[in-house]
């Protein structure tokens, strides 16, 4: 067959106008043939998670093998980055987990599916009736709480051993803030092969969550702004700076900044203070010692209620098509309730419900029980209401990351860092409001 | 004669369409990924956009926050340091490998090869981490320091030093310009260097009084290049402090600034306002470079 050049010119030019075309209508496989549905369901983490994820959501493609689930997984960062340009361009997954710091801004943007309980196919009956009440936004159940976990202080049981120390007793006085910081300042001063009693966390969300409730402040408030004064932050930043300056922390240098860096930190510590959920990977990365869990030391007054456990949530796109809503609502509930969804789920704490959070005992691992043992009890506690981080303050921690270094490395005074960064938060509510 | 010209003018008209047709891919590009957005990121940059809402016009606000927006002058501060520090010493120091590599060596692609690598992965997130763990507190720099009895220095949370190790790493990445100061060595007529030697000229002599001069259209483009790059360095200070451009700003690069305005705080609207700021102050800078290049640029066809 002879093509002379005006022919492959014309050939070559219509081939690409037709490439270009179809790749400009790729349709999104979210509804295949005629009962076939896809779903594309977002979520964060390391790699471990996405495998463990991806296996259990196997069991509900088996059981509904019209279904096929999308994942759209990445890690922390990217996926936030990910989810605010999909938000931008109305593509966010059909069913998405929210982090903390955007519960808010993605309401104010209206991108969470209302009335979740209307939906038939959900079913929430493993939760309380006061449980589902207190996930309300604005009185609508427009989000769910996939897991619960909470603030620990977390110690390696084998330096303890072998420095022959022991921690004062969780029951007593002596499980205070004053009286930690007594105890590691002492263990620093005997410590074998250089370590040091705490890893520098002032950074800590959920630490410095429970350290302000327990002064009768909240990190949030209910009107939408900072919840502390320059008070409670400085008495926080000055409980490190005393650990600090007695050389009971890791320098930021050797912890490779105010984000304490575990693999680093792991072997050079007693204790650090985290989330509860944190227990299984970081345990992993020291296998040869044991790692324990305590709540956190508690003020001999400190404001009634302050226990807390923190809630990851997960949510169905408002903009989900309506075609696929049952089977979102299926899928929710497979996530919430069904035993293939345990293992995935203590990746990121207890599951909320009491039910399933015995159930879950049955597959931990024995760090994971001590993670369940501890959200369990903290369950138990009286707790008053948590505020969710206000639209505009996905920057705090940044800020707080920027205030830790001003008063470490550049010798600012705690009480105008502790103003400074208010002001800063502040500045940036205001800014979207 | 006509009719050849006529036939001539007929398939250079059928050329210009072929042309246009293999350009299509790219002005379609140029269009749709270069200039629409451009556009929009202008039109962004005079609104309070959150990415989520719509967004809202404002007027010069976001121009006028710069002002009184302190980290916004750090950014800027930095990034000057940056650019000042490393665009000079990258270039001297590609230069200085390019005229020795250019005396003929044994072995010379290899070497080329070999030095060029760090320019193809200097950008890179790879690289970025390699570095961290290099200038970490346990890192390969510290641990041989140790190895002379000097104690662990802090590279990367000490605000006077982290910005020093991405200078260092963006002199690492001397690669490309040395090929092109290559390049432009071998196009010095070997016979100006005979006159010299005959005239007595040593060889320092013979390298400022020939090649520089010579070559000072390469020194020129390699000087355009690397400052319009550096200017816009952004994965090594997000990989290395972490994304947030510490400790206490000091490697906080103005893309990663406009970054985290943009993508943490959900700021899109200044953000647009400060990528057009760093395109006009790129463009002036440019410019510049451009005005002050007749003073020191010569080209072959000059007197």
């Amino acid at each position: 067959m002879n093509i002379d050049r005006r022919t492959f010119l014309a050939v070559s030019g219509l081939a690409g106008l037709g490439l270009g075309l179809a790749a400009c209508g790729v349709k999104q496989p979210s509804s295949g043939g005629s009962n076939d549905v896809s779903l594309r369901y977002g979520w964060w983490g390391n790699t471990i998670r996405q495998r463990t994820y991806e296996t259990a959501f196997e069991t509900f493609t088996t059981d509904h093998p019209h279904v096929t689930v999308q994942p759209e997984f990445a890690e922390y960062a990217a996926f936030q980055e990910r989810m605010t340009t999909q938000i931008a361009g109305r593509t966010a997954p059909d069913l998405f987990w929210i982090a903390s710091a955007q519960v808010l801004s993605y309401y104010k943007a209206g991108i969470y599916h209302d009335d979740l309980d209307k939906i038939e196919t959900l079913d929430l009956s493993n939760f309380t009736p006061e449980q589902l009440e207190s996930f309300k936004i604005d009185g609508k159940l427009n989000t769910v709480p996939l897991a619960v976990t909470a603030p620990v202080v977390r110690f390696n049981e084998t330096f303890l051993d072998e420095a022959g120390a022991t921690l004062p007793d969780e029951a007593s006085t002596g499980w205070s803030w004053d009286g930690l910081a007594e105890f590691l300042i002492d263990y620093t001063k005997d410590a074998p092969e250089g370590r040091v009693g705490i890893a520098h966390n002032a950074q800590q969300d959920l630490t410095f969550e429970s350290w302000l409730r327990q002064h009768g402040q909240q990190l949030w408030n209910e009107e939408g702004t900072v919840g502390f004064d320059a008070d409670g932050l400085g008495g926080w930043l000055e409980w490190w700076e005393k650990l600090r300056k007695a050389g009971a922390t890791l320098s930021l240098s050797e912890q490779e900044g105010p984000g304490m860096d575990w693999a680093l930190a792991g072997d050079k510590t007693l204790m650090t203070f985290g989330n509860a959920n944190h227990i299984a990977d970081h345990a992993k990365m020291f296998p040869d010692y044991t790692f324990q869990l305590r709540g956190m030391p508690v003020l001999p007054d400190a404001a009634a209620g302050y226990t807390f456990g923190f809630m990851n949530r997960l949510t169905i796109y408002s903009g989900i098509d309506p075609d696929l809503l049952a089977d979102a609502g299926r899928f929710l509930s497979f996530n919430l309730n069904h035993e293939a969804m345990l293992t995935p789920t203590l990746s990121l704490g207890a599951p909320v419900s009491g039910k399933q959070l015995e159930a879950a005992f049955d597959v931990a691992s024995a760090d994971e029980q001590k993670m369940l043992r501890i959200v369990q009890h903290n369950n138990a506690q009286e707790s008053k209401p948590r505020y969710e981080a206000p639209a505009g303050t996905g920057t705090w921690r940044d800020i707080m990351t920027r205030t830790i270094e001003e008063i470490v490395l550049g010798g600012m005074g705690v009480k105008e860092a502790s103003q400074k960064m208010i002001e800063g938060i502040q500045d940036e509510i205001a800014q979207v409001s | 004669m006509s009719v050849d010209v006529s036939s001539r003018r007929r398939k250079a008209a059928g050329q210009g369409k072929a042309a246009h047709v293999f350009l299509l891919p790219w002005l379609l590009g140029l269009v749709f990924i270069t200039a629409l957005p451009l556009v929009a990121s202008l039109y962004l940059s005079f609104t309070n956009y959150n990415l989520m809402s719509e967004p809202m016009f404002i007027g010069w606000d976001n121009f006028i926050r710069m002002v009184g927006d302190p980290r916004f002058m750090s950014a800027v501060a930095v990034t000057l340091r940056y650019v000042l520090i490393s665009v000079p010493l990258q270039l001297a120091f590609a230069l200085l490998l390019a005229v020795i590599l250019d005396r003929g060596l044994r072995g010379l692609s290899f070497y080329r090869g070999a030095f060029y690598l760090p320019s193809l992965l200097g950008a890179s997130v790879a690289v970025a981490i390699v570095w961290k763990e290099v200038f970490g507190h346990d890192g390969f720099v510290n641990q041989l320091l140790g190895l002379f009895g000097v104690e662990a220095v802090s590279w990367l949370q000490d605000p006077s030093r982290a910005l020093s190790t991405l200078i260092v790493l963006n002199v690492w990445t001397f690669g490309s310009p040395m090929i092109i100061f290559l390049a432009g060595l071998r196009q010095v007529p070997e016979e100006l260097y005979e006159a010299a030697k005959v005239d007595g000229a040593g060889q320092v002599r013979r390298f400022w009084n020939i090649t520089l001069p010579m070559i000072t259209p390469i020194v020129f483009f390699n000087l355009v290049l690397q400052t319009i790059g550096s200017f816009q360095s952004f994965t090594q200070a997000h990989v290395i402090s972490g994304g947030s451009g510490g400790p206490l700003d000091s490697t906080l690069f103005y893309t990663l600034y406009l970054y985290q305005q943009g993508f943490v705080g959900y700021k899109m609207g200044y953000a647009s306002a400060l990528a057009w700021v760093l395109l006009i102050f790129i463009g002036i800078v440019t410019a510049i470079h451009f005005l002050l290049a007749k003073y020191w640029v010569f080209y072959g066809d000059e007197n």
